[in-house]
Order: structure tokens, then C-alpha cells, then sequence
């Protein structure tokens, strides 16, 4: 194997909760909010559903084939042509889907913070910090993600504290007013977020206590799950319906926070610490396109491409849009039936197929004894 | 010539010749216990068989009043004793000399070590004799399980050094790793355990320091206890123990020695300097140049009116004085240790304030830059804090590059690094990644004695145990225990 | 490769990064205009009129002095206005910008004040480029001011820094009406599409004052229809409209009781106001009732208040007045205003989806003569500190 790290599957859990969050409250909640209305913290646990069935798929996948990733499976399943193309489908969708998330990083600070610094300077310096966890391995990855995951969630639950005397819980009401579509509508770009846990597919295979991966795929998803929802309620009871008039409402909120006239004007720091998330979303898709790509190209050694790629990368969020407009049409229009299409349909048929050739062998076996 | 030849005869007639270096060798010892008794031996022998050899045994077991002797074979093997101050006894017509354990060299006596002094807790450190250490560390753990393996490291400086560990509780494959680092060390000579931590270290380029040194014996003890390994070389105080963690260079071992809630406050008041002494300044030039609306409006007027004649950049500003403060330090730890106090706290305050009036720095830089100062020092492990502060430099650079993603940037690189580092297979900043929720009783908190009953899963050990459970004291323990039917008992 | 390559690099790539920097986001403070305030007029011509209070920061006592021991100590920003003019917000800024030799910077905005006109016009292209900005605050106060915003700026207050600084002070106080950027941004894009904004007046200065040296404060309601504002009220019925919108923090109620002389005087400890909203056969219906927990802080009668008989008469005498405060508001904002500032549309929107989804474009009809039944509650919780009346002898106080 080329990773010969070992992680537990309780940092893979704690790997995938910002892999999923750190992206998904920036536009998210206002797009969820211009569908679901008053709704809107419903919508996460529709989503959540896709996400279980993705981690489902996963882990069936994984007990079929336990020690490989996506990529080397799916030419064990599909054979070597049809594998390669699919693994090659795969790799392209993760080249573009980081491409985007760190296009998103990047225009959030730029728009917010750094007006004047160049794009490629707020995204590259992040790759190149990305790249030097990526290099280090899946070991190294799930060790940062458990320092800085539990600052991310004491930072989501510190602002939430922080509103509290700024809420109206009025806003909620009345709960499903014109019935359960809107939630729902509003669920459906989340669910892009959620098929994005698929990525355990690339991380099942160094999990040491192989048995608790899906036990711990499952609190994860319930973990984003409940963040999401926490966070999409906060929001409605601080903006009410204004909160899709803003671009970030999660980050509008925590602008609006101010205790004693001097706990105020936070969002700088929540920004810093915000970056630590995104910094292992952009860590953990970065590794598995690294490692998916050393896979493909039946490499021995995947650190000698982290870099060529990282730089790859860059030019793909660089392309992924024009302007924020544009980033924003495309998560908010095609990019949850692009998503769910690569991430979780795809996925499924491997699984069918699997089962189904499992079977047939099983009865020529049979046959044949 | 420092080496004296003596020749003599035993008992007037078998040519003997004693070897010794003058200075290094107890002299008085030497004629009371060597020269008397076998120059005697003449006096004694004179009417017997007078043609006979005196038998060596004889003089061992009866004329050679020295407790420790060694017989040698080699020339090779003499010149080590010789240098070491042992003198060595040859005698005509036999193919063994006797090193005789009579050395005695200047020793320093047990000090408090300056370097890492406690309020409460022993006051003994290492001294440069490694002899006098092993004694110390012999009588704080009595047990036979208290294993030292000798070896010789430097080429010229054939310096003693100990590896020490406890049999039974150690990893096996970490004593053998100790010993197969340490065998790789080719070198001309040794004079401190840091040349040896720089040779068995897993990651030479960080900053972080890998291995713990001290000269406290307490340390070292409470160390070996926990499954780590001491590795003690003659002629420094300082003993390096394996493998550490981040935060076991956090703790002073003090922490341990007072109140454990006093302790676990104590504990979160360092983690937080920590973080201060890494990355205030950078915070001030950070805000300060990029997030101006986080500091009350108050504030930032009275800050930018102070700033108001200042030339530079606050960037500039910011490394200028960190610059000037670091090189206080450093003159205040050189310097005699009467001027030492003068020019550290004068010093400070002197050019200070002068930089403050004629227009070089704001007063509220001055006061971060204080800040940082103390609160670097309240990291008791100084190659720990001085990473730290080195560190510093390049985050006020990204600081005023980025603001405080730059900062954050920096500090991503740094967690990094850190968790790529391993001390000895150990991961550097386990047990908080990879988690290990048991072990956070001594990194979150300090538990009270009674609960840590375990000791720290640093490498693979079977003796996890410490102590018996349940040993909370209850003051009713002992007259109705038993009614109160609890555990049975 | 060599240690020496690899520090070289490493240097090479830090200095490099900090010259680069240099033209991006970095700002010294002391590049900075620290605005305050913003006002926002609109002129005769249709142009709107921008004016910043900005702080100068000074430093009192010199740096450079050697004398006089602690200098710097003393440090005091003397506040300066500025105006630009054009087309919209935005342009006024740059003509501002043109006017100023540090970068106008909006991260310490504490109050938006809109001249009359500019109200009258409309706020909505204002309130849009204040929010967009990500320096401004979302929290900043919002103002109208009687006359131009201008001369509400210009005023040198005696205590606070700057007037921005009286202002956000008064409204924080919540005396009166207190609003941020986004809860009008809130109230405008709500059901009811209308916005009641503090109005301030500027106090006349004391004599022997210059003109300039006193401040504005807030004395009215200024109510809004489709972010143009179209009349306002004075502070008596802001208080009853107050009540209606469950903001009442401070208020004094003075009660006389039947049959005796002289006042007494109750503040407010606590008051909730409940809304229950009723649709029957057509007709909309709100109850409100008040609640109100009060102090005695003055007692002008002859009356003994330890007796829970007195209590008894005060509490419903303070109830007839928060009933006739709220009343008065009703009358003129309900009925004769038609704006429904109290958020009615958006209670009626929540316990009777349907049936409102129907009317939505009718709300501003119907507001009018939606039926409101006040019910007060009033209670004494302490006589302050004394029991009898002080100052009075033994035998003329009543028991």
C-alpha cells in the first residue's frame, strides 16, 4: 500500500465533520434560507439522509473490498478500462470540487477581509500550508483535524452563546406554513454537501479498528447534521427573513454580535479560526485526489505529486469560476445533481455491480465444487 | 608530565610499578592502602622463604586494602583506567594489572538547580560527576528493577554515559532503540547531553525540542516511573530523558507537588501564556494594521494618537523592539549574575521608555513586547519556551502580511509540524492528537494523586497500572467502611 | 542540498512577502479616517449630500517632549466634518474621499443619521449600501434627524467625544426607540413593509454657549411606509408605541389617586407585552395584554403605601394610564397613520398562515381596522426605601 499510515476511526469521524461544515455555512444557509424560509433548519435533516446512504454505500464497498480506496475498487469491479475511466471521473470531479471549495475560501476572505490581496496569493498560500499536511500523510491529517476540530465547534457554539441576547424566536414560526416542500426544496443543495462524505472511501482503508468505521461515519453525519441545523436556527432567529438577503448569514450573524460594547467585532478572529476548518476540508480533499491519483497511475510513492497537483489545484479554482456570481449560480443550480450523480450515484452502481458479481462467482464456485 | 610512574618492590624483591595521574588519583589513599602494606610486606616476609614469589592472590586478599579492584589485560584497557583516575598496579612476571578504584577528582557538591527551581519539592540537582548522579537516582528508587547500562561515547573524550530505565516497566524495543541511536554516535568527543540529543533526535530541523533535559533527580525519577528512559552522561548535570510529548514539556515538576486544583488552574494560566508569548505581537501588528474595527474605538484612538509621531511601519515597530528585547535577554543571561538584574530590568525600562519619548515606539507595543517577555517565561522548560519564541519572529512577518490569516497560516504550519514530529515513535502532540481521552487527566487537568492510576500509554508496555484504585480519602474509612457496605468490603 | 541553500531560500521568500505586501491590505492606523458618524442628506437638486464625523487623533503633551515625565499619557481626538456630494451614496463617497487625506474607514460607524428629506425620499438604496459594505456595522444605529443630518453632526458636544458618540449613547439607553441597520432592514422587508426610526432634534444650547456646543437627542418616532417617511410622532405616543412592540425598557408613569392631593410617581422594573391574535368570521382581532412591574420612587400624597389598600389603587391607576398611553399611540398610528410599526401583519402571518396569505396585499386596508383590545396589568413591588411619606408630620399621614 502506498499510505502506510493508520488512523482510528473516531479521527476519521472528527476528519469528516469540517471536511463537510466549513463550506457548508458560508453560502449555504442563505440559499437554503430563499427556499425553505422559516423552514430553513429543517432542510439539514432531509439533507442528512444522503449522507447516511453515502456512508452506507461506503462502507458496504469497503467490507467487499477492505483494503482498497475508491479508485483501485472500481477497477477491480468494472474491470481495467471502465475502471480507469471511472477512477478517472472520480479524480476529476475531486480536482474540480476542491478547486470550487477553495474558490469559495478564497472569495470569502477577499470579499469580507482582504479586499485589495490578490485571490491567488489568499488561495495559493493556502494550498501550499494544504500541501504540507498532504505530504505528510492521512496519519498527520486526522491528528491536525483532532486539535482543530474541537476549537471549531467551541467557536460555533461560543458565537450561538454570544447571540443568544440577540434573538427573536419568533422568527421560526409558523413551522411548515405551506407544508413540508420548502424544507425540502431548501435540503436539496445541502444534500451536495453531504454526498461529500464519500471521501471516507478514501480513508476506510487505514482505519485501524475497522469495525467502528461506520459507526462513526454515522455520528459523524449526525454531527453535521445537528451543526447545520443549530447553526441555520441561530441564523433565523438573529436575521429572520432577511436571511437570504446576505451573501454569508452565518458570518452576517456573527458580525452582529456585541457584548458590553467590547466583545464586539469578532468576525476577524471566527474568520481565523474558521480558516483552521476549512484548512482540513481543503487537507482531507487534497489527500484523497493525491492519493486517488498515485493510485490511478500505479505509483509507488503519492508525495512526489502533491505538488504538481497543489499547483493543478490552484488553477482549477482559478478556472472553476469567473466571478462570485457565477460560484454562486453554479452551487446553487446544477452543482447538487453534479454532485450527487459523481459521489453518490456512481457509488451505488459500483455496489450493485459488486454484489452482483459476488453472487455469480459464488454460484460458478458452487457450481463448480 | 601529569602520569607518575612509581616503581616499588613488594616485599623488597618482586618489582611492582604503580601508574596514576596526579590530580586525578587520591593520593593519601594510594600510600595508606597501596604502598604502605605491600612495601611493609617486606618487614614482615624477611625470615621465611625469602627466594619465593609472593603469590598475587596473597596480596589481593590480604595486603590490598582497596575495595574496588579490577584486574585489566590490555594496554588499552590500563590508559582508560589511568584516565580515569584509577590508578592501575603492575607487577613483575604477571600478564594482569590491577585498576584500583582510588580515583578522586574536584566534584562539585548537590546544588538547587538554578535553572529549574521549585517552591516546594527536593532542592537536589545533578552535579557534573556522573558517579554522584547515579547515587541519587540509586536512592530514590531502591528497587533492583532499576536497570543502568553503561557505555562510552567520543572518540578522544571516552565519556561515560548511563542509560537508565526501570525493568518492567519500560518497552523493551524503546530501550533498544535508545541504545542502537546512541551506538550510531561517531564523534570526536562529548561534553554536553545536547550534542547527544542532537544526534538521536527524529526530526533535526524542528525547533521543538524531542527530548527533555533536566538536572532535577525528581524529574528523572518521576520520569522512569512512567515507562520513559533517562539517558545520564558524566560531566554535565543535565540528564536527557525519552521519549516526551508536547505537553510533558509543558510541566514543571512542581505541578505535581502542589494542590492538584491549584496545579490545573496553574496549567491552563501556561497553556494561555504560551499562546500570548507565541503570538501577541503578531496579534498587535495584526489588528493593528489589518482590523482596526476589533479594537474599541476608544482604544484605537488613543493607540493611533500615540502612534501619531512614530516613522515606521507598525510591522517595523513590532521587530525592532521584539529584536531589542530579545538581545536584553540574552545580555541579562551572559552577564554577571549582579549586572544580569541590573540590565534586564533596567535595561528594559530604561530603553523603553526612551524609545516611547523619543518617538521610536508607541507605549502600547512596549507594554505587548513586556507582555511576550514575561510570558515566554512562564513556560518552565527554557528550550521549550525559547522555540516559542523564536518562532515568533516569522508569525509578525506573516502578521503583516495577511493579517490574521496570516497569523492563522502560520500557526496551520506550525500544528503541522508538530504532528508530523514523533519523539522516539511517540507522537509529539499525543495525547491530544491522536486522541487519548484517559491520558487527558494529566494534560487538561491535573488529577489528584489518587486518580492517576495509570501511567501515560506512551509506548507499548504492559505495567499500565500505578496504583490501586479507589484510594480517594475518606475520612470515614477506617471505623465504618463496612457499614456503609460499599464495594463489599 | 545545503542548510546554508535552504536559510537562504527561506530569507529570500520572507523579505520577498513583505515587500509584496505592501500594497495590499495593509493600513497603518494613522492612514486611517476614523468615521463616526454618518449622516446622509438629500439636496434640493436630488443629489445626496454625505457627511462623515471623523476623530483626529492627537496626542496631548507632545512625544517628543522629554519633559513633564509620562507624556502621552493624555490623549484626546478632536472631531472633524466632512461633506461630499453625488448622484448616490457611494459616489459621495469617493467626492468625501477626495476631501480627506487618510482612507475614510467605516469599521467604527456607530450612527447612520438620515436628514428629513433624504427619509422622505426613501432609505432603501441607503440602507442596501450600507449593508453591502463589509466594513460597516450591522449594528450601527439609525437615525432621523429633524433638518439636515448635517447640522446634527456638526455639533460639539460638551461631555461625549462626538456627537456620533451622544447619539449612540441615547439610543442604547433605549428611553426611547432604538434601531440598528438590520433590524431596519428587518422591519422594511417584513409583512408589513413599513419602519419606525428614532427621530433626534437638537437640544438649544444653554446661554453664553456657542451655538454649535450642545447636542441632538432623540425626541421622536419617525414612521415609515415603504422606506419613505411619511409623518412623525412626539414621545408620548413612542412610548405607548413602545408597549405595542414589547420594547418598553424605562418609563415613569405619574398617577394622581381619586380624593387625594399630589402625585406619585412609579418606574418600570419590568413589562412584557403578550400578543394573542384572533381571526373570527372575517374580522381580525388582536388582544395585547401588558404586563408591568413597578417601583414607587415618589410619593407627593399624604398616603401611608404600606397599606395594601393604597398598592391596590395605585396599580390600577397606573393600569388606566399605560391603557390611555397605548391607546393614544393606536389612535394615531393605526388609524390615522395606517402603518403597522407594531408587527401585527407578521403575528397574524404566524398563527393564521392561510387566512393571511389571503389578505397580504390588502394588509394596508385592513390594519386600520383591525380591533385591538388592550388589558393591562400593573404591579406595585416596592415602595422604594421609605414607608410613609417623608417630610410629613406623624399625624397627617393617612394609614
Amino acid at each position: 500500500m502506498i499510505e502506510k499510515g493508520k488512523i482510528s476511526a473516531m479521527q476519521m469521524g472528527i476528519m469528516m465533520y469540517p471536511t463537510i461544515t466549513a463550506t457548508a455555512i458560508l453560502l449555504v444557509p442563505a440559499i437554503t434560507a430563499r427556499y425553505a424560509k422559516q423552514d430553513m433548519w429543517l432542510s439539514p435533516f432531509w439533507a442528512s439522509l444522503i449522507g447516511f446512504l453515502t456512508v452506507y454505500i461506503a462502507v458496504q464497498l469497503h467490507h467487499l473490498y477492505p483494503q482498497k480506496t475508491l479508485i483501485e475498487y472500481s477497477e477491480d469491479i468494472l474491470g481495467k478500462f471502465l475502471g480507469k475511466a471511472v477512477g478517472f471521473i472520480f479524480l476529476f470531479f475531486y480536482l474540480h470540487a476542491n478547486g470550487i471549495i477553495i474558490r469559495e475560501y478564497g472569495e470569502f476572505v477577499v470579499g469580507n477581509f482582504l479586499s485589495h490581496t490578490p485571490l491567488v496569493v489568499v488561495m495559493g498560500s493556502m494550498i501550499l500550508v494544504c500541501s504540507f499536511a498532504v505530504r505528510s500523510g492521512v496519519e498527520v491529517i486526522g491528528r491536525l483535524a483532532e486539535v482543530i476540530v474541537p476549537v471549531v465547534i467551541i467557536l460555533i457554539l461560543a458565537n450561538i452563546i454570544l447571540l443568544i441576547p440577540d434573538m427573536k424566536v419568533e422568527n421560526m414560526f409558523p413551522i411548515m406554513e405551506k407544508g413540508i416542500m420548502p424544507s425540502l426544496m431548501g435540503a436539496i443543495i445541502p444534500q451536495g454537501w453531504f454526498t461529500e462524505f464519500l471521501l471516507i472511501a478514501f480513508l476506510l482503508p487505514y482505519v485501524d479498528d475497522r469495525n467502528k468505521g461506520k459507526k462513526w461515519g454515522m455520528i459523524s453525519v449526525t454531527a453535521v447534521m445537528l451543526t447545520l441545523s443549530l447553526i441555520n436556527i441561530a441564523v433565523l432567529f438573529v436575521l429572520g427573513g432577511i436571511t437570504s438577503r446576505f451573501l454569508y448569514p452565518a458570518f452576517s450573524a456573527v458580525r452582529y454580535v456585541s457584548i458590553a460594547d467590547f466583545l464586539e467585532h469578532i468576525e476577524a478572529i471566527v474568520m481565523a479560526l474558521w480558516v483552521a476548518g476549512v484548512f482540513v476540508k481543503i487537507a482531507v480533499f487534497y489527500y484523497a485526489l493525491v492519493l486517488g491519483t498515485a493510485q490511478w497511475l500505479n505509483l509507488s510513492d503519492y508525495r512526489p505529486i502533491t505538488f504538481p497537483i497543489g499547483f493543478l489545484l490552484l488553477l482549477f479554482a482559478v478556472w472553476s469560476a469567473p466571478n462570485l456570481i457565477e460560484l454562486i449560480h453554479f452551487l446553487g443550480s446544477s452543482s447538487p445533481f453534479y454532485r450527487i450523480s459523481i459521489q453518490t450515484g456512481i457509488p451505488l452502481i459500483l455496489l450493485f455491480i459488486a454484489k452482483w458479481r459476488r453472487k455469480t462467482n459464488n454460484q460458478k464456485l458452487t457450481q463448480q465444487g | 608530565m601529569d602520569v607518575v610512574f612509581r616503581p616499588f618492590k613488594i616485599g623488597g624483591k618482586t618489582k611492582a610499578a604503580l601508574i596514576y595521574i596526579d590530580g586525578l588519583a587520591n593520593i593519601e589513599e594510594i600510600d595508606a592502602s597501596v604502598l604502605i602494606p605491600l612495601m611493609k610486606e617486606n618487614n614482615a616476609k624477611e625470615n621465611e622463604n625469602t627466594d619465593q614469589l609472593i603469590p598475587v592472590y596473597h596480596i589481593l586478599e590480604q595486603k590490598l586494602t582497596v575495595s574496588k579492584v579490577e584486574k585489566v589485560q590490555t594496554i588499552t584497557a590500563c590508559i582508560e583506567h589511568i584516565s580515569d583516575g584509577n590508578p592501575v598496579l603492575l607487577i613483575d612476571q604477571q600478564s594482569e594489572g590491577f585498576a584500583l578504584g582510588l580515583s578522586n577528582w574536584e566534584k562539585r557538591s548537590i546544588e538547587e538547580p538554578t535553572g529549574e527551581s521549585v517552591i516546594r519539592g527536593p532542592r537536589e540537582g545533578f552535579t557534573e560527576s556522573l558517579g554522584t548522579n547515579l547515587s541519587l537516582l540509586r536512592r530514590k528508587i531502591r528497587s533492583p528493577q532499576l536497570k543502568m547500562k553503561s557505555m562510552k561515547i567520543g572518540e578522544y573524550t571516552q565519556t561515560e554515559v548511563v542509560i537508565s530505565y526501570i525493568e518492567g516497566i519500560v518497552d523493551q524495543a524503546l530501550i533498544r532503540e535508545v541504545e542502537s541511536r546512541l551506538n550510531r554516535i561517531k564523534v570526536d568527543g562529548i561534553l554536553e547531553t545536547s550534542y547527544i540529543e542532537e544526534f538521536i533526535e527524529d526530526n533535526p530541523y524542528s525547533p521543538f525540542p524531542q527530548v527533555l533535559d533536566t538536572e532535577r533527580p525528581d524529574i528523572v525519577v518521576a520520569s522512569l516511573l512512567e515507562g520513559r528512559v533517562a539517558i545520564l552522561q558524566d560531566g554535565t548535570p543535565f540528564a536527557l530523558i525519552v521519549p516526551v510529548s508536547f505537553y510533558s514539556l509543558l510541566q514543571s515538576s512542581e505541578d505535581y507537588y502542589q494542590r492538584f486544583l491549584i496545579s490545573t488552574v496553574i496549567r491552563w494560566l501556561r497553556y494561555i501564556f504560551l499562546l500570548i508569548s507565541l503570538l501577541l505581537p503578531s496579534l498587535y501588528v495584526a489588528i493593528l494594521t489589518f482590523h482596526q474595527e476589533m479594537i474599541p474605538t476608544t482604544l484605537l484612538i488613543s493607540i493611533a494618537a500615540s502612534r501619531e509621531m512614530i516613522p515606521f511601519p507598525a510591522l517595523v515597530e513590532a521587530l525592532l523592539m521584539e529584536v531589542v528585547f530579545e538581545a536584553l535577554r540574552e545580555a541579562g543571561l551572559r552577564l554577571p549574575k549582579q549586572a544580569g538584574a541590573a540590565v534586564s530590568i533596567v535595561g528594559a525600562l530604561v530603553i523603553g521608555q526612551a524609545a516611547v519619548q523619543a518617538g521610536l515606539a508607541s507605549s502600547p507595543l512596549i507594554m505587548v513586547v513586556a507582555l511576550t517577555g514575561i510570558a515566554s517565561f512562564t513556560i518552565p522548560r527554557y528550550t521549550t519556551g525559547i522555540a516559542l519564541r523564536m518562532l515568533r519572529f516569522p508569525m509578525i512577518l506573516l502578521a503583516g502580511t495577511l493579517g490574521l490569516l496570516g497569523i492563522m497560516l502560520g500557526l496551520l504550519m506550525i500544528l503541522t509540524h508538530m504532528a508530523t514530529l514523533r519523539s522516539f515513535g511517540v507522537p509529539y502532540l499525543s495525547p491530544m492528537a491522536p486522541m487519548q481521552v484517559r491520558e487527558m487527566k494529566d494534560v487538561l487537568i491535573r488529577a489528584p494523586w489518587w486518580k492517576l492510576n495509570t501511567r501515560p500509554r506512551l509506548t507499548r508496555t504492559d505495567n499500565i497500572q500505578r496504583q490501586g484504585s479507589d484510594q480517594k480519602p475518606d475520612p470515614d474509612y477506617g471505623n465504618d467502611k463496612t457499614s456503609k457496605g460499599k464495594g463489599g468490603s | 542540498m545545503s542548510i546554508v541553500q535552504k536559510a537562504a531560500k527561506i530569507l529570500f521568500v520572507s523579505v520577498h512577502l513583505i515587500l509584496l505586501s505592501g500594497c495590499w491590505d495593509r493600513t497603518e492606523v494613522n492612514d486611517l479616517a476614523l468615521i463616526v458618524g454618518l449622516g446622509i442628506d438629500q439636496k434640493k437638486d436630488g443629489k445626496i449630500m454625505l457627511t462623515a464625523e471623523l476623530i483626529v487623533p492627537q496626542a496631548v503633551g507632545g512625544g517628543g517632549q522629554m519633559m513633564g515625565g509620562g507624556g502621552g499619557s493624555g490623549v484626546s481626538g478632536q472631531t472633524v466634518v466632512r461633506s461630499g456630494t453625488g448622484t448616490t451614496v457611494a459616489d459621495a463617497i469617493s467626492n468625501l474621499q477626495e476631501k480627506l487625506s487618510r482612507r475614510v474607514f467605516w469599521g467604527h460607524t456607530k450612527v447612520v443619521v438620515f436628514g428629513e428629506k433624504a427619509a422622505k425620499a426613501g432609505i432603501r438604496q441607503h440602507l442596501d449600501f450600507l449593508s453591502r459594505n463589509p466594513q460597516i456595522r450591522l449594528r450601527s444605529n439609525v437615525l432621523v434627524s429633524k433638518g439636515t443630518a448635517k447640522s446634527v453632526l456638526e455639533l460639539l458636544p460638551p461631555i461625549e467625544q462626538s456627537s456620533a458618540e451622544v447619539l449612540r449613547e441615547l439610543s442604547e439607553s433605549q428611553l426611547l426607540l432604538r434601531v440598528t441597520i438590520k433590524e431596519a432592514m428587518q422591519m422594511l422587508s417584513s409583512d408589513a413593509d413599513v419602519a419606525a426610526l428614532p427621530m433626534v432634534k437638537i437640544l438649544p444650547p444653554e446661554k453664553g454657549k456657542k451655538d454649535l456646543q450642545t447636542i441632538a437627542f432623540i425626541q421622536r418616532t419617525a414612521i415609515f411606509k415603504k422606506d419613505k417617511m411619511i409623518g412623525d410622532i412626539d414621545d408620548k405616543l413612542t412610548r405607548g408605541v413602545l408597549w405595542l412592540r414589547n420594547e418598553i425598557k424605562r418609563a415613569n408613569v405619574t398617577v394622581t389617586l381619586k380624593g387625594e392631593k399630589g402625585n406619585i410617581t412609579a418606574t418600570l422594573i419590568r413589562a412584557h407585552t403578550e400578543f394573542i391574535p384572533k381571526y373570527e368570521k372575517g374580522k381580525w382581532k388582536m388582544i395585547v395584554k401588558v404586563t408591568a412591574e413597578d417601583d414607587i420612587i415618589l410619593n407627593g400624597t399624604k398616603l401611608d403605601l404600606l397599606n395594601p389598600k393604597y398598592t391596590k389603587m395605585i396599580e390600577k391607576e397606573l393600569e388606566n394610564e399605560t391603557n390611555k398611553r397605548i391607546r393614544a399611540a393606536l389612535k394615531t398610528v393605526q388609524k390615522e397613520m395606517k402603518a403597522d410599526i407594531f408587527d401585527f401583519a407578521d403575528i397574524f402571518h404566524r398563527k393564521y398562515p392561510r387566512e393571511w396569505n389571503q389578505v397580504k396585499n390588502r394588509w394596508e386596508q385592513i390594519f386600520p381596522t383591525v380591533e385591538v383590545i388592550v388589558e393591562t396589568k400593573a404591579y406595585v413591588r416596592r415602595p422604594g426605601v421609605n414607608t410613609a411619606p417623608q417630610g410629613l408630620p406623624e399625624q397627617e399621614v393617612k394609614q
